[in-house]
């Protein structure tokens, strides 16, 4: 076991390599409200173009971090023209969401250019250690702290003595005070954007370097990693930025020098929950600080929802209900029974997101509660399927509500980063837990679904099996949105303050919208389960999120008619025009960009 | 008081405004002439400051014109506007609270380049508001409400305007400050200075203004001098003593 000095170095070298992607977050922050959930794929961006850079040109080291540099703050420059700049008037989930589908095609892009298979990315410089007091030290190392310090110096100098540096500060405190006094907005985005991703693309260089390794995975992890750190130090707060992301190194490597590297993940993360929780406006935000978000305004797109005669509701059910009789091939039932699996999930998250508008990018950890509670209960206790899977909907009901109670409080991005935080660490302890999960094994041999005593293998009767439950998820849906529910539940996304005012328990009433989607969710998770007969702890991972999350807005949010319509087109689509697997996430993400941008309402229309 | 009109510098003519569907302004028209010091009454919600945002750009009207020196606003961003020569001190000051009182004050010269005239004019803000001297290194939001309005005030004057627009500069704050306030306004004007204000607070407006409006729901209901303002009926009931002044 190496000394507790060399843990310290790790742990500030890894934090110099955090920070680089924090303090581009925070800026961005700053200046946009807005997090910036691409930045980790310009950090992925930087690392690739920093792999061609070393081995297909062989640049000497200082003119691959310029070469690096230049290339990621074009790549940012551009995500702000055309990515950003367009959303600036339309509602605040909008630029949001628009990030998560930058990210999404900047990931797949790299992925498609390069493959997924991982990289060697040669360090340029020499392999040696020095002794320092109990520790050693590599030039690598010193590199990164060079460069992370260099780095801090120089914003500081550039906000403090620049007149752009200037416009940046003040547009962070007082957008419209800083027009006022002639600050053109539009270029302290640029500017801002530009020095985030310069940063992010060589934090990813000097990590591949560090690592000897890249891969596409990288972008996610960064992403999430710069923004534990940002919002530890307080969201928009450079300095703090810093602090957070050193706060964040030490507290991981430290924690892997305790308990092993499977668990470095999961400190970063309750680190994050637990600042949320105790100090939402992060470690160093003085008491007085308003809250970084308008407390009220619509942060989902309000609109006239399309409405839809009951009859033709009933002949599409009866047509749907019907299918299998036709001569149809068991590839279009196979592609159905994902969309009803898919369109389970898009309820609850409609419910969640839409209707009560606590944006969850971490519904996966809903359908992986259900699935391992189902697939265990029935494969160790012997429990029928059919229960089985109910109990599994109940127990993510239940587990759900209780990892997400600690978000109540927070809104807006803060519901959305804890709620990612949370579905990360219900991966996490999956895969650590291994005497109950059996851990990265996964769990095999899944009993096949059955209903009283009789196995459903065929794929007509599993296709009839899962229709018949979203039919049922949804019309209890329905049911529970047309009483005074849905209404209360209205009241406290469009404006909880008013909403508390007029009685109504938020807590309350979020813990019912979690209850009643997590079950959904849970029994899509535990069919799922039965269905695949194996599972493991990436099963249900974060792309299932953020696919959900599309699915919801492309029916628009709220809507549970919307909700499947939208699992059936962004499911059944791809498959009708014989897209390529490794082309869908791609056009997932496109999708959800051109939804964002030319009807954020989505098809059917928010309720 | 004068009663001759000048040249108008700001014309604002046959504005409508929409916030979605609700109508903000009906056919709204008001000139500032060069060298004047207008004042916009009316209650709340009766359009006073979407009339600023209209002037600085921050808010587009959906017909009418707005017109500063003879030149059209309209389509122009709100920088853009600033460097015409308008300058604001927004409702609540909304000063960068982070930022020093010397880096406030600057801010305001954003739009200029010339160094050496700015540090003039800074000191030249430091003799019109002797107290902020000492306060140059405090953050700016550590400052009580009323040295805010000075510094917001030196803010605006920094960029040489040649027109300073008004949200409520004495809303919030001691008696003894609004009087501080309105000097200041005067003192502003004699220098060439023309000013637009908003105001709640009609018998202090009308004090010091050249000419008022008075804005009901959208719609100008009474203008003309202060001073005949002032005596009118109509403005007295509804500001100077009747039921509703506060």
């Amino acid at each position: 076991m190496s000394s507790w000095l060399d843990y310290t170095i790790n742990g500030l070298i890894v934090g110099n390599v955090y920070a680089l992607v924090a303090v581009g977050l925070a800026l961005i922050f700053g200046v946009s409200r807005l997090i910036n959930f691409a930045q980790g794929s310009i950090y992925l961006v930087g690392a690739y173009i920093g792999w061609v850079a070393v081995v297909q040109l062989h640049t000497p080291l200082p003119l691959t971090i310029i070469f690096v540099a230049v290339v990621a703050a074009l790549v940012g420059l551009i995500i702000e023209r055309f990515g950003l700049r367009p959303l600036q008037n339309s509602v605040r989930i909008a630029p949001l969401l628009a990030t998560i589908g930058i990210s999404f095609v900047l990931d797949q892009l790299v992925m498609l250019t390069f493959s997924p298979n991982p990289r060697a990315l040669p360090s340029q410089l020499p392999d040696v250690r020095f002794q320092v007091g109990g520790g050693t030290i590599g030039p690598l190392d010193l590199l990164i702290a060079g460069v992370g310090i260099s780095s801090a110096l120089l914003l500081f100098v550039f906000l403090r003595y620049s007149k752009l540096g200037w416009a940046v500060r003040a547009a962070s405190q007082d957008r419209d005070a800083a027009m006022q006094m002639g600050v053109d907005v539009n270029r302290v985005n640029q500017a801002v954007f530009g020095i985030a991703a310069a940063l992010g693309g060589v934090s990813g260089l000097l990590v591949g370097m560090y690592y000897n390794q890249i891969d596409t995975a990288m972008s996610l992890q960064a992403t999430l990693k710069g923004v534990v750190a940002e919002v530890v130090g307080g969201a928009g707060n450079v300095p703090g930025a810093v602090v957070g992301s050193l706060l964040l190194g030490l507290v991981e490597s430290y924690g892997v020098a305790v308990f092993g590297t499977s668990y470095r993940n999961l400190f970063a993360f309750l680190l994050l929950v637990v600042v949320l929780v105790l100090r939402p406006n992060g470690l160093f935000a003085s008491a007085r600080q308003a809250p970084p978000e308008p407390l009220t305004g619509t942060f989902i797109a309000p609109s006239r929802p399309v409405r839809i005669p009951r009859w033709v509701l009933l002949v599409a059910v009866a047509a749907f209900a019907v299918l299998p009789l036709l001569p149809v091939s068991f590839y279009v039932l196979q592609t159905l029974i994902n969309a009803w699996l898919l369109g389970m999930l898009a309820l609850s998250l409609t419910l969640v997101a839409g209707t009560i508008g606590q944006v969850s990018l971490g519904h996966a950890a809903l359908l992986a509660i259900g699935a391992y509670t189902s697939a265990l209960l029935s494969l160790t206790l012997s429990v029928p399927v059919g229960l089985a899977i109910i109990v599994g909907g109940l127990m993510s009901a239940a587990l759900g509500t209780i990892l997400i109670s600690p978000s109540f409080r927070l809104r807006g991005h803060y519901v959305s980063i804890a709620t990612l935080a949370i579905g990360e660490i219900v991966s996490l302890v999956i895969l650590n837990w291994e005497s109950v999960t059996r851990g990265p094994i996964g769990i095999s041999g899944i009993p096949p679904l059955s209903l009283f005593g009789y196995d459903l293998i065929s794929p007509t009767s599993v296709y009839w099996f899962s229709f018949a439950v979203m039919v049922v998820l949804a019309l209890l849906q329905a049911r529970l949105l047309s009483s005074h529910l849905g209404r209360s539940f209205r009241a406290i996304r469009d404006d909880d303050i008013a909403a508390r005012a007029y009685g109504i328990s938020l807590n309350r009433y979020k813990s019912l919208a979690f209850i009643f989607g997590g079950f959904a969710a849970g029994v899509s998770g535990g069919i799922a389960a039965h269905l695949y007969s194996y599972i493991n702890h990436e099963t249900f991972n974060t792309q299932q999120s953020i696919l959900a999350l599309t699915v919801v807005i492309l029916g628009g949010l709220g809507n549970v008619v919307g909700a499947i319509v939208g699992a059936v087109a962004l499911v059944g689509l791809p498959e009708v025009f014989r897209i390529a697997a490794e082309y869908r996430i791609l056009i997932y993400g496109i999708v959800l960009l051109l939804l964002v941008r030319f009807r954020p309402q989505g098809l059917l229309g928010t309720i | 008081m004068t009663t001759s009109t000048p040249e108008p510098l700001l014309a604002l003519t046959n504005v409508n405004t929409f916030y979605g569907q609700a109508q903000v302004h009906f056919d709204l028209s008001i000139t500032v002439g060069s060298g004047h010091i207008v004042c916009l009454l009316g209650g709340n919600a009766s359009g006073k400051s979407t009339t600023m945002k209209i002037i600085l750009g921050l808010v587009k009207p959906r017909a009418g014109e707005v017109t500063f020196d003879g030149a059209s606003l309209i389509g122009l961003t709100t920088p853009q506007i600033v460097r015409r020569g308008i300058a604001s001190v927004p409702e609540a000051r909304r000063l960068f609270a982070d930022m020093s009182v010397r880096e406030n004050i600057l801010m305001g010269a954003f739009v200029r380049n010339d160094r050496e005239a700015i540090a003039q004019d800074l000191d030249k803000m430091l003799t019109l508001f002797p107290k902020l001297g000492q306060r140059l290194s405090q953050r700016a939001g550590s400052l009580s409400g009323g040295e805010q309005q000075m510094v917001a005030m030196a803010r605006a004057l920094m960029s040489r305007p040649r027109l300073i627009v008004m949200d409520e500069p004495t809303m919030g704050l001691s008696p003894l400050y609004v009087d501080r306030v309105l000097e200041l306004i005067r003192t502003i004007n004699q220098e060439g200075v023309s000013v637009f204000m908003v105001e709640q607070n009609a018998s202090l407006a009308l004090e010091i203004a050249h000419e008022a409006y008075v804005l009901q729901t959208g719609k100008i209901v009474l203008s003309g001098s202060a001073r005949t303002l002032k005596d009118d009926p109509r403005v007295r009931d509804a500001y100077l003593g009747g039921s509703e002044a506060a």
